[in-house]
């Protein structure tokens, strides 16, 4: 059931997208990135799993690095999808929070065991992007 | 509480302790240290457990059930974690408990039933937009529709944009992996009426009616049905004109329909 190799050409693009820094708002960016992933071959189990990594850094984003906005990039390839998602205030680097608690670390954890590959991008004037691909499995 | 608050209080130097003390004790057989350290282990990672497993409830299982094999996702990173390696316990515990939890979902053939959930929920939403918008004299909200369904805002958003299209996973995907296990694939799961065998009785009815038919009336709707050829080209074949050929051809449709009825 794998998509021809013409179709592609319809999957492959980049979706911008910017939302308020608020929880109320995570539910967006995790449906406009189960859209995204749904136009490479995904399957039901991996959009899920970009649904949660989405939402977890969306979340980490609002409960560790507040400022007004989180931007959110979806990139698709032909076999892989990454999603930025960028912070405009103090950066969600695990080691430049300075918590007690150990869950933003565990979110991030947890987006490495869903996600092939997540790095991390600060940026001089403040903020982080959180980098994270998952290739189409098969 | 009390249980939350001592588990708080497990910091990482302790957990590193009680491993190494633990990694002792394993060396030592019929230790029963071993035993009390490991579930000591358990109990102070039930959180990290409960923490992921609470991220999946969303899927449709219960979140009692995703504990539990959750646990013993850390049972695992238990008995196979080695301080030696030099990554904390929950790093390497996080993707052992969700492969787990992941593990779960694939054995209850979970990736088959979203769709086919998202797409009568799909159907659902369209029927529920019909309905309300005559009652209510107005295109209904996401949030009514929601509330009529006893679904959430982000189902009835996600159905509504994805509910048609969703990829489902070709039959012969491997559901799990594990290693030398010989892995079942998505077709041992799915079960359907067989269209081919409503094709058969349908075949075998028609072929009975057929026999009500004369060798001339027989030899046309074969010609005209099964090979497709051209009114015209029969009647030149049969050499008779094509108004008889059109004749003969609906008496015999006739006569089969007829039969069939009976």
């Amino acid at each position: 059931m794998n998509q021809p190799v013409e179709n592609l050409t319809h999957t492959l693009g980049t979706v911008e997208l910017r939302i308020p820094c608020k929880a109320e708002w995570v539910a967006v960016a995790r449906l406009a990135a189960a859209a995204v992933a749904n136009r490479l071959n995904f399957s039901i189990e991996d959009i899920e799993d970009v649904k949660l990594a989405v939402a977890e850094a969306c979340t980490n984003c609002i409960q560790h690095a507040g400022g007004q906005q989180i931007q959110i990039v979806c990139e698709t390839e032909p076999d892989a999808l990454t999603v930025h998602v960028r912070d405009f205030g103090r950066g969600t680097r695990p080691e430049a929070i300075a918590s007690r608690d150990d869950e933003p670390r565990l979110g991030v954890f947890l987006i490495r065991s869903l996600m092939d590959s997540v790095e991390y991008d600060a940026h001089p004037e403040g903020g982080t992007t959180l980098v994270m691909t998952k290739k189409v499995s098969g | 509480m009390q249980q939350h608050t001592d588990e708080e209080r497990w910091d990482r130097r302790k957990t590193r302790e009680t491993f190494a003390r633990f990694a002792r004790a394993k060396k030592r057989p019929g230790d029963p240290e071993y035993e009390r350290l490991r579930s000591e282990l358990v109990v102070a990672h039930l959180n990290l457990v409960r923490y992921l497993a609470v991220k999946f409830a969303n899927r449709g299982e219960s979140l009692d059930d995703l504990i539990q094999v959750g646990t013993v996702g850390l049972l695992k990173a238990i008995d196979r974690f080695d301080l030696d390696r030099g990554v904390e316990f929950t790093t390497y515990a996080t993707p052992t408990i969700v492969g787990e939890i992941k593990r779960y979902f694939r054995d209850k053939g979970w990736a088959v039933k979203v769709p086919r959930r998202l797409q009568e929920l799909n159907l659902a939403v369209n029927r529920t937009i019909e309905k309300l918008s005559v009652k209510l004299g107005r295109s209904p909200t996401v949030g009514e529709l929601a509330q009529t369904l006893n679904a959430s805002e982000e189902d009835i958003l996600e159905a509504q944009e994805l509910g048609q299209a969703y990829n489902l996973l070709s039959l012969d995907t491997e559901l799990s992996g594990e290693g030398d296990k010989k892995s079942q694939t998505l077709q041992d799961y799915i079960g359907t009426t067989d269209a081919d065998l409503a094709l058969l009785e349908d075949k075998a009815n028609l072929e009975r009616a057929f026999e009500v038919l004369t060798g001339r009336e027989r030899v046309i709707l074969y010609l005209r049905f099964y090979e497709s050829v051209s009114q015209t080209e029969i009647a030149k074949r049969l050499n008779v004109s094509q108004m008889h050929v059109s004749r003969l051809q609906q008496k015999a449709l006739e006569k089969l329909r007829h039969v069939l009825q009976e």
